[in-house]
Protein backbone atom coordinates (compact mmCIF):
# COMPACT_ATOMS: atom_id res chain seq x y z
CA UNK A 1 0.00 0.00 0.00
CA UNK A 2 1.30 3.23 -1.06
CA UNK A 3 2.28 5.98 1.86
CA UNK A 4 0.77 9.27 0.81
CA UNK A 5 3.38 12.35 2.09
CA UNK A 6 2.16 15.44 1.17
CA UNK A 7 5.36 17.12 3.14
CA UNK A 8 7.61 17.62 0.44
CA UNK A 9 5.35 19.04 -2.00
CA UNK A 10 4.04 21.40 0.78
CA UNK A 11 7.65 22.65 1.06
CA UNK A 12 7.83 23.41 -2.50
CA UNK A 13 4.41 25.93 -2.24
CA UNK A 14 6.65 29.21 -3.45
CA UNK A 15 7.53 26.86 -6.56
CA UNK A 16 4.13 26.23 -7.24
CA UNK A 17 2.46 29.41 -6.36
CA UNK A 18 4.84 31.45 -9.08
CA UNK A 19 3.78 28.41 -11.77
CA UNK A 20 0.19 29.76 -11.22
CA UNK A 21 0.60 33.30 -11.08
CA UNK A 22 2.38 32.49 -14.55
CA UNK A 23 -0.37 30.41 -16.17
CA UNK A 24 -2.77 33.58 -15.00
CA UNK A 25 -0.16 35.90 -16.68
CA UNK A 26 -0.28 33.79 -19.77
CA UNK A 27 -4.37 33.55 -19.67
CA UNK A 28 -4.89 36.96 -19.04
CA UNK A 29 -2.44 38.24 -22.07
CA UNK A 30 -3.46 35.55 -24.25
CA UNK A 31 -7.12 36.62 -23.49
CA UNK A 32 -6.94 40.20 -23.94
CA UNK A 33 -5.01 39.66 -26.94
CA UNK A 34 -7.25 37.59 -28.41
CA UNK A 35 -10.36 39.32 -27.88
CA UNK A 36 -9.05 41.89 -29.86
CA UNK A 37 -7.80 39.88 -32.47
CA UNK A 38 -10.96 37.62 -32.48
CA UNK A 39 -12.83 40.83 -33.16
CA UNK A 40 -11.11 42.17 -36.28
CA UNK A 41 -11.27 38.95 -37.99
CA UNK A 42 -15.11 39.12 -37.58
CA UNK A 43 -15.46 42.70 -38.50
CA UNK A 44 -12.59 41.26 -41.59
CA UNK A 45 -14.66 37.78 -42.34
CA UNK A 46 -18.23 39.88 -42.29
CA UNK A 47 -17.07 42.08 -44.83
CA UNK A 48 -18.33 42.34 -48.41
CA UNK A 49 -14.99 42.61 -50.05
CA UNK A 50 -13.66 38.77 -50.61
CA UNK A 51 -9.77 40.36 -50.23
CA UNK A 52 -10.88 41.34 -47.30
CA UNK A 53 -13.41 38.57 -45.71
CA UNK A 54 -11.22 35.38 -47.17
CA UNK A 55 -7.94 35.69 -45.73
CA UNK A 56 -9.49 36.42 -42.37
CA UNK A 57 -11.95 33.31 -42.80
CA UNK A 58 -8.51 31.60 -43.99
CA UNK A 59 -6.58 32.37 -40.82
CA UNK A 60 -9.54 31.19 -38.55
CA UNK A 61 -10.31 28.07 -40.25
CA UNK A 62 -6.47 26.69 -39.92
CA UNK A 63 -6.36 28.45 -36.29
CA UNK A 64 -9.61 26.29 -35.36
CA UNK A 65 -8.75 22.83 -37.41
CA UNK A 66 -5.27 22.40 -36.32
CA UNK A 67 -3.87 21.14 -32.79
CA UNK A 68 -2.77 23.73 -30.91
CA UNK A 69 -0.02 22.24 -29.67
CA UNK A 70 1.40 22.06 -33.54
CA UNK A 71 0.42 25.34 -33.63
CA UNK A 72 2.86 26.16 -30.36
CA UNK A 73 5.53 23.94 -31.44
CA UNK A 74 5.30 25.71 -34.89
CA UNK A 75 5.57 29.42 -33.38
CA UNK A 76 8.64 28.25 -31.05
CA UNK A 77 10.74 25.94 -33.13
CA UNK A 78 10.17 26.74 -36.81
CA UNK A 79 8.77 30.69 -36.55
CA UNK A 80 11.98 31.77 -35.11
CA UNK A 81 14.26 30.22 -37.76
CA UNK A 82 11.89 31.44 -40.54
CA UNK A 83 12.02 35.67 -39.64
CA UNK A 84 15.36 35.42 -37.76
CA UNK A 85 14.34 36.85 -34.65
CA UNK A 86 14.95 35.02 -30.65
CA UNK A 87 11.20 34.01 -28.92
CA UNK A 88 10.96 33.39 -25.57
CA UNK A 89 8.90 30.55 -24.46
CA UNK A 90 6.63 33.29 -22.83
CA UNK A 91 6.43 35.17 -26.28
CA UNK A 92 5.57 31.91 -28.16
CA UNK A 93 3.09 31.11 -26.01
CA UNK A 94 0.90 34.18 -26.01
CA UNK A 95 1.56 34.50 -29.85
CA UNK A 96 -0.09 31.09 -30.42
CA UNK A 97 -2.71 31.50 -27.69
CA UNK A 98 -3.89 34.41 -29.20
CA UNK A 99 -4.29 33.73 -32.24
CA UNK A 100 -5.71 30.31 -31.45
CA UNK A 101 -8.20 32.06 -28.84
CA UNK A 102 -8.70 34.77 -31.08
CA UNK A 103 -9.81 32.24 -34.07
CA UNK A 104 -12.31 31.06 -31.78
CA UNK A 105 -13.14 34.42 -30.58
CA UNK A 106 -14.11 35.65 -34.01
CA UNK A 107 -16.81 33.38 -34.68
CA UNK A 108 -18.86 34.20 -31.50
CA UNK A 109 -18.42 37.68 -32.30
CA UNK A 110 -19.52 36.49 -36.09
CA UNK A 111 -22.49 34.55 -34.50
CA UNK A 112 -23.36 37.43 -31.99
CA UNK A 113 -23.31 39.91 -35.05
CA UNK A 114 -25.34 37.84 -37.31
CA UNK A 115 -28.37 37.29 -34.59
CA UNK A 116 -29.05 41.07 -34.46
CA UNK A 117 -31.83 41.15 -36.48
CA UNK A 118 -31.46 42.87 -40.55
CA UNK A 119 -33.98 45.77 -39.14
CA UNK A 120 -31.49 47.49 -36.78
CA UNK A 121 -29.58 47.60 -39.41
CA UNK A 122 -32.09 49.07 -41.44
CA UNK A 123 -33.39 51.63 -38.95
CA UNK A 124 -29.75 52.75 -38.02
CA UNK A 125 -29.37 53.57 -41.80
CA UNK A 126 -32.65 55.17 -42.05
CA UNK A 127 -31.18 57.63 -39.47
CA UNK A 128 -28.06 58.04 -41.53
CA UNK A 129 -25.69 56.23 -39.80
CA UNK A 130 -22.94 54.28 -41.78
CA UNK A 131 -21.81 50.29 -41.43
CA UNK A 132 -18.74 51.84 -38.86
CA UNK A 133 -21.42 53.74 -36.77
CA UNK A 134 -23.95 51.14 -37.08
CA UNK A 135 -21.79 48.55 -35.75
CA UNK A 136 -20.17 50.48 -32.40
CA UNK A 137 -23.53 52.36 -31.74
CA UNK A 138 -26.21 49.93 -32.48
CA UNK A 139 -25.14 46.34 -33.46
CA UNK A 140 -21.84 44.98 -31.44
CA UNK A 141 -23.61 46.47 -27.66
CA UNK A 142 -26.90 44.47 -28.45
CA UNK A 143 -24.67 41.44 -30.00
CA UNK A 144 -22.09 41.52 -27.13
CA UNK A 145 -24.45 40.24 -24.51
CA UNK A 146 -25.40 37.43 -26.53
CA UNK A 147 -22.17 36.69 -26.53
CA UNK A 148 -20.98 36.77 -23.15
CA UNK A 149 -21.86 33.13 -22.05
CA UNK A 150 -19.70 31.63 -24.82
CA UNK A 151 -16.59 34.00 -24.47
CA UNK A 152 -16.60 32.85 -20.80
CA UNK A 153 -16.59 29.30 -21.93
CA UNK A 154 -13.68 30.01 -24.28
CA UNK A 155 -12.16 31.61 -21.80
CA UNK A 156 -11.65 28.86 -19.75
CA UNK A 157 -10.70 26.52 -22.54
CA UNK A 158 -8.10 28.90 -23.00
CA UNK A 159 -6.90 28.46 -19.80
CA UNK A 160 -7.04 24.72 -19.79
CA UNK A 161 -4.64 25.13 -23.12
CA UNK A 162 -2.20 27.15 -21.26
CA UNK A 163 -1.19 23.59 -19.80
CA UNK A 164 0.91 23.23 -23.64
CA UNK A 165 2.87 25.84 -22.59
CA UNK A 166 4.78 23.70 -20.19
CA UNK A 167 5.98 21.57 -23.34
CA UNK A 168 8.09 24.59 -23.52
CA UNK A 169 9.60 25.00 -21.15
CA UNK A 170 7.84 28.40 -19.69
CA UNK A 171 7.05 27.47 -15.92
CA UNK A 172 3.53 27.33 -15.52
CA UNK A 173 1.59 25.84 -13.06
CA UNK A 174 2.72 22.13 -14.59
CA UNK A 175 5.68 22.99 -14.99
CA UNK A 176 6.64 23.68 -11.58
CA UNK A 177 4.90 20.33 -10.76
CA UNK A 178 6.73 18.36 -12.92
CA UNK A 179 9.82 19.67 -11.41
CA UNK A 180 8.79 19.69 -7.79
CA UNK A 181 7.71 15.66 -8.67
CA UNK A 182 11.53 15.04 -10.45
CA UNK A 183 13.22 16.73 -7.88
CA UNK A 184 11.30 14.72 -4.68
CA UNK A 185 10.59 11.79 -6.42
CA UNK A 186 6.91 12.47 -5.43
CA UNK A 187 5.07 12.86 -8.74
CA UNK A 188 1.61 11.07 -7.37
CA UNK A 189 1.24 14.06 -4.65
CA UNK A 190 3.08 16.33 -6.47
CA UNK A 191 0.72 16.40 -9.84
CA UNK A 192 -2.45 15.42 -7.43
CA UNK A 193 -2.42 18.73 -5.77
CA UNK A 194 -1.50 20.53 -9.27
CA UNK A 195 -4.50 19.03 -10.26
CA UNK A 196 -6.51 19.85 -7.69
CA UNK A 197 -5.06 23.53 -8.19
CA UNK A 198 -6.26 23.70 -11.85
CA UNK A 199 -9.82 22.29 -10.37
CA UNK A 200 -10.43 25.31 -8.09
CA UNK A 201 -9.10 28.19 -10.02
CA UNK A 202 -10.60 26.49 -13.33
CA UNK A 203 -14.20 25.26 -11.05
CA UNK A 204 -14.83 28.95 -9.35
CA UNK A 205 -14.62 30.31 -13.15
CA UNK A 206 -17.10 27.72 -13.87
CA UNK A 207 -19.72 28.74 -11.54
CA UNK A 208 -19.15 32.33 -11.74
CA UNK A 209 -19.82 31.75 -15.50
CA UNK A 210 -23.18 29.79 -14.57
CA UNK A 211 -24.45 32.47 -12.50
CA UNK A 212 -23.73 35.14 -15.12
CA UNK A 213 -25.60 32.87 -17.68
CA UNK A 214 -28.56 32.59 -15.00
CA UNK A 215 -28.65 36.33 -14.18
CA UNK A 216 -28.67 37.10 -18.71
CA UNK A 217 -31.22 34.07 -18.57
CA UNK A 218 -33.83 36.15 -16.26
CA UNK A 219 -32.86 39.48 -17.78
CA UNK A 220 -33.48 38.69 -21.39
CA UNK A 221 -32.07 40.13 -24.20
CA UNK A 222 -32.68 44.04 -22.50
CA UNK A 223 -29.30 45.77 -23.29
CA UNK A 224 -30.08 48.69 -20.73
CA UNK A 225 -28.07 49.02 -18.16
CA UNK A 226 -28.94 48.98 -14.72
CA UNK B 1 12.75 35.92 -45.00
CA UNK B 2 14.99 34.30 -47.33
CA UNK B 3 14.51 30.90 -46.38
CA UNK B 4 14.83 28.44 -48.73
CA UNK B 5 12.11 25.79 -48.58
CA UNK B 6 13.04 22.26 -48.76
CA UNK B 7 10.28 19.60 -48.08
CA UNK B 8 12.63 16.77 -49.66
CA UNK B 9 14.22 16.43 -46.24
CA UNK B 10 10.49 15.46 -44.87
CA UNK B 11 9.49 13.66 -47.60
CA UNK B 12 12.82 11.41 -46.99
CA UNK B 13 11.40 10.37 -44.02
CA UNK B 14 7.69 9.61 -45.04
CA UNK B 15 8.06 5.86 -43.37
CA UNK B 16 8.05 7.73 -39.92
CA UNK B 17 5.16 9.88 -40.88
CA UNK B 18 3.21 6.76 -41.83
CA UNK B 19 4.31 5.38 -38.64
CA UNK B 20 3.40 8.53 -36.90
CA UNK B 21 -0.33 8.71 -38.83
CA UNK B 22 -0.95 4.93 -37.49
CA UNK B 23 -0.37 5.75 -33.80
CA UNK B 24 -2.94 9.17 -34.03
CA UNK B 25 -5.00 7.27 -36.07
CA UNK B 26 -5.02 4.10 -33.18
CA UNK B 27 -5.60 6.37 -30.70
CA UNK B 28 -7.97 8.07 -32.19
CA UNK B 29 -9.76 5.19 -32.60
CA UNK B 30 -10.19 4.27 -28.86
CA UNK B 31 -10.43 7.92 -27.84
CA UNK B 32 -13.85 7.85 -29.50
CA UNK B 33 -14.97 4.76 -28.68
CA UNK B 34 -14.55 4.57 -24.77
CA UNK B 35 -15.05 8.28 -24.65
CA UNK B 36 -18.25 8.22 -26.26
CA UNK B 37 -19.46 5.05 -24.74
CA UNK B 38 -18.99 6.19 -21.42
CA UNK B 39 -19.85 9.84 -21.92
CA UNK B 40 -23.56 8.04 -23.21
CA UNK B 41 -23.57 5.85 -19.36
CA UNK B 42 -22.11 9.07 -17.67
CA UNK B 43 -25.02 10.92 -19.42
CA UNK B 44 -27.48 9.04 -18.70
CA UNK B 45 -26.81 8.66 -15.13
CA UNK B 46 -26.73 12.66 -14.57
CA UNK B 47 -30.17 12.26 -15.69
CA UNK B 48 -31.09 10.23 -12.84
CA UNK B 49 -33.60 10.74 -10.72
CA UNK B 50 -31.63 8.73 -7.97
CA UNK B 51 -28.64 10.44 -5.73
CA UNK B 52 -26.40 7.57 -5.48
CA UNK B 53 -26.38 7.50 -9.55
CA UNK B 54 -26.98 11.25 -9.90
CA UNK B 55 -24.36 12.16 -7.67
CA UNK B 56 -21.07 10.59 -8.99
CA UNK B 57 -21.67 11.24 -12.18
CA UNK B 58 -22.18 14.98 -11.90
CA UNK B 59 -18.79 15.08 -9.44
CA UNK B 60 -16.91 12.82 -12.48
CA UNK B 61 -18.39 15.38 -14.92
CA UNK B 62 -17.23 18.64 -13.26
CA UNK B 63 -13.80 17.27 -12.12
CA UNK B 64 -12.91 16.28 -15.71
CA UNK B 65 -14.23 19.11 -17.46
CA UNK B 66 -12.66 21.82 -15.19
CA UNK B 67 -9.07 20.35 -15.35
CA UNK B 68 -6.81 20.47 -18.36
CA UNK B 69 -6.52 17.46 -20.14
CA UNK B 70 -2.78 17.17 -20.21
CA UNK B 71 -3.09 17.40 -16.47
CA UNK B 72 -4.98 14.02 -16.50
CA UNK B 73 -2.46 12.10 -19.08
CA UNK B 74 0.36 13.27 -16.92
CA UNK B 75 -1.27 12.10 -13.74
CA UNK B 76 -2.39 8.57 -15.03
CA UNK B 77 1.43 8.54 -16.99
CA UNK B 78 3.34 9.21 -13.53
CA UNK B 79 0.93 9.28 -10.59
CA UNK B 80 -1.46 6.77 -11.02
CA UNK B 81 1.68 3.91 -11.34
CA UNK B 82 2.98 4.85 -8.04
CA UNK B 83 -1.09 3.58 -6.97
CA UNK B 84 -1.59 0.25 -8.89
CA UNK B 85 0.81 -2.85 -9.44
CA UNK B 86 1.16 -2.78 -12.91
CA UNK B 87 3.11 -0.49 -15.00
CA UNK B 88 1.29 2.57 -17.20
CA UNK B 89 2.82 2.92 -21.39
CA UNK B 90 2.44 5.89 -23.16
CA UNK B 91 -0.47 4.95 -24.89
CA UNK B 92 -2.63 3.45 -21.88
CA UNK B 93 -2.02 6.91 -19.94
CA UNK B 94 -2.73 9.13 -23.22
CA UNK B 95 -5.74 7.20 -23.96
CA UNK B 96 -7.59 7.20 -20.58
CA UNK B 97 -6.82 10.63 -20.14
CA UNK B 98 -7.87 11.85 -23.32
CA UNK B 99 -11.26 9.27 -22.76
CA UNK B 100 -12.30 10.27 -19.94
CA UNK B 101 -12.07 14.10 -20.13
CA UNK B 102 -14.12 13.16 -23.67
CA UNK B 103 -16.55 10.90 -21.69
CA UNK B 104 -17.16 14.10 -19.24
CA UNK B 105 -17.82 16.62 -22.24
CA UNK B 106 -20.00 13.56 -24.30
CA UNK B 107 -22.14 13.31 -21.10
CA UNK B 108 -22.99 17.00 -20.87
CA UNK B 109 -24.33 16.47 -24.87
CA UNK B 110 -26.30 13.47 -23.87
CA UNK B 111 -27.85 15.45 -21.52
CA UNK B 112 -28.24 18.33 -23.17
CA UNK B 113 -29.96 16.23 -25.71
CA UNK B 114 -32.35 14.35 -23.77
CA UNK B 115 -33.04 17.14 -21.54
CA UNK B 116 -34.40 19.18 -24.70
CA UNK B 117 -36.83 16.40 -25.66
CA UNK B 118 -40.27 17.43 -24.61
CA UNK B 119 -41.48 15.51 -21.61
CA UNK B 120 -44.68 14.87 -23.82
CA UNK B 121 -42.61 11.75 -25.11
CA UNK B 122 -42.39 10.55 -21.80
CA UNK B 123 -45.81 10.36 -21.22
CA UNK B 124 -46.66 9.23 -24.55
CA UNK B 125 -44.36 6.46 -24.37
CA UNK B 126 -45.80 5.56 -20.36
CA UNK B 127 -49.32 5.67 -21.20
CA UNK B 128 -48.72 2.70 -24.18
CA UNK B 129 -46.96 0.97 -20.98
CA UNK B 130 -43.47 1.34 -21.43
CA UNK B 131 -40.70 1.40 -18.82
CA UNK B 132 -38.08 3.71 -18.21
CA UNK B 133 -35.60 1.74 -20.27
CA UNK B 134 -37.92 0.80 -23.29
CA UNK B 135 -38.91 4.66 -23.20
CA UNK B 136 -35.38 5.83 -23.27
CA UNK B 137 -34.16 3.18 -26.11
CA UNK B 138 -36.78 3.09 -28.21
CA UNK B 139 -38.70 7.00 -28.22
CA UNK B 140 -36.01 9.15 -26.31
CA UNK B 141 -32.54 8.29 -27.94
CA UNK B 142 -33.04 8.07 -31.04
CA UNK B 143 -34.32 11.65 -31.30
CA UNK B 144 -31.69 13.00 -29.19
CA UNK B 145 -29.29 11.56 -30.94
CA UNK B 146 -30.06 13.24 -33.86
CA UNK B 147 -29.74 16.99 -32.17
CA UNK B 148 -27.03 15.59 -30.47
CA UNK B 149 -24.84 14.79 -33.69
CA UNK B 150 -23.04 18.13 -34.73
CA UNK B 151 -21.81 18.27 -30.95
CA UNK B 152 -20.74 15.09 -31.45
CA UNK B 153 -18.79 15.43 -34.39
CA UNK B 154 -17.38 18.37 -32.66
CA UNK B 155 -16.27 16.27 -30.03
CA UNK B 156 -14.57 13.65 -32.33
CA UNK B 157 -12.71 16.86 -34.39
CA UNK B 158 -11.63 17.46 -30.62
CA UNK B 159 -10.26 14.37 -29.90
CA UNK B 160 -8.30 14.08 -33.50
CA UNK B 161 -6.65 17.24 -31.88
CA UNK B 162 -6.46 16.41 -28.68
CA UNK B 163 -4.41 12.88 -29.40
CA UNK B 164 -1.26 15.33 -30.16
CA UNK B 165 -0.90 15.86 -26.39
CA UNK B 166 0.47 12.44 -26.10
CA UNK B 167 3.47 13.06 -27.66
CA UNK B 168 3.87 14.50 -24.01
CA UNK B 169 4.64 11.14 -22.82
CA UNK B 170 6.28 10.04 -26.00
CA UNK B 171 4.09 8.25 -27.33
CA UNK B 172 4.66 8.08 -31.42
CA UNK B 173 1.72 9.75 -33.02
CA UNK B 174 2.01 12.30 -36.10
CA UNK B 175 3.18 15.22 -33.79
CA UNK B 176 6.08 13.08 -32.03
CA UNK B 177 7.36 12.25 -35.63
CA UNK B 178 7.75 15.36 -36.89
CA UNK B 179 9.66 16.71 -33.59
CA UNK B 180 11.92 13.31 -34.56
CA UNK B 181 12.40 14.67 -38.35
CA UNK B 182 12.90 18.06 -37.16
CA UNK B 183 15.82 16.75 -34.70
CA UNK B 184 17.08 14.34 -37.15
CA UNK B 185 17.38 16.67 -40.17
CA UNK B 186 17.60 20.36 -38.89
CA UNK B 187 14.47 21.35 -40.51
CA UNK B 188 11.64 22.29 -37.97
CA UNK B 189 10.71 24.73 -40.33
CA UNK B 190 9.22 22.12 -42.85
CA UNK B 191 8.40 19.27 -40.32
CA UNK B 192 6.54 21.27 -38.46
CA UNK B 193 4.41 22.47 -41.17
CA UNK B 194 4.35 19.38 -42.72
CA UNK B 195 2.57 18.43 -39.63
CA UNK B 196 0.41 21.41 -39.57
CA UNK B 197 -0.81 20.71 -42.85
CA UNK B 198 -1.61 17.02 -42.62
CA UNK B 199 -3.65 17.89 -39.59
CA UNK B 200 -5.58 20.88 -41.70
CA UNK B 201 -6.21 18.21 -44.66
CA UNK B 202 -7.60 15.55 -42.49
CA UNK B 203 -9.66 17.41 -39.91
CA UNK B 204 -11.24 20.58 -42.71
CA UNK B 205 -13.72 17.80 -44.34
CA UNK B 206 -14.78 16.77 -41.00
CA UNK B 207 -15.05 20.25 -39.85
CA UNK B 208 -16.99 21.00 -42.99
CA UNK B 209 -18.86 17.90 -42.61
CA UNK B 210 -19.99 19.41 -39.21
CA UNK B 211 -21.01 23.09 -40.74
CA UNK B 212 -23.34 21.17 -42.79
CA UNK B 213 -25.08 18.85 -40.73
CA UNK B 214 -25.58 21.65 -38.13
CA UNK B 215 -27.50 23.77 -40.84
CA UNK B 216 -29.52 20.64 -42.35
CA UNK B 217 -30.63 20.25 -38.61
CA UNK B 218 -31.53 23.82 -38.91
CA UNK B 219 -33.85 23.46 -41.46
CA UNK B 220 -35.05 20.26 -40.63
CA UNK B 221 -36.37 22.11 -36.79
Amino acid sequence: MYRWDFTPVLANWPLLAQGLVNTLKVTSTSLVFGLALGLVLALLRLSPRPVLSWPAGFVIEVFRTTPPLVQLFWFFFALPLLIGVEMTPFIAAVVTLSIQSAAFFAEVFRGGIVSIERGQWEAAKAVGMDRRQTLHRIVLPQAVKRMIPAFMERSIELMKTTTLVATISYADLLFAANEISQKTFRPLETLTVAALIYFVVIFAFSLAMRQVERRLAVTGETTVRR
Amino acid sequence: MNHRWDFASVLDNTDALLAGAAGTLRIFAICIVAGLALGLVIGLGRTSQRRWIHWPASAFVEFFRNTPVLVQILWFYFALPMLVPFSINPLGAAALGISLNSAAFTAEIVRGGIQSIDPGQWDGARAIGMGWGQAMRRIILPQALKRMTPALTNRAIEIFKMSTLASTVAYVELLQQGKLIASINYNPIEAYTAVAVIFFIVLWPMVQATYALERRLRRDE
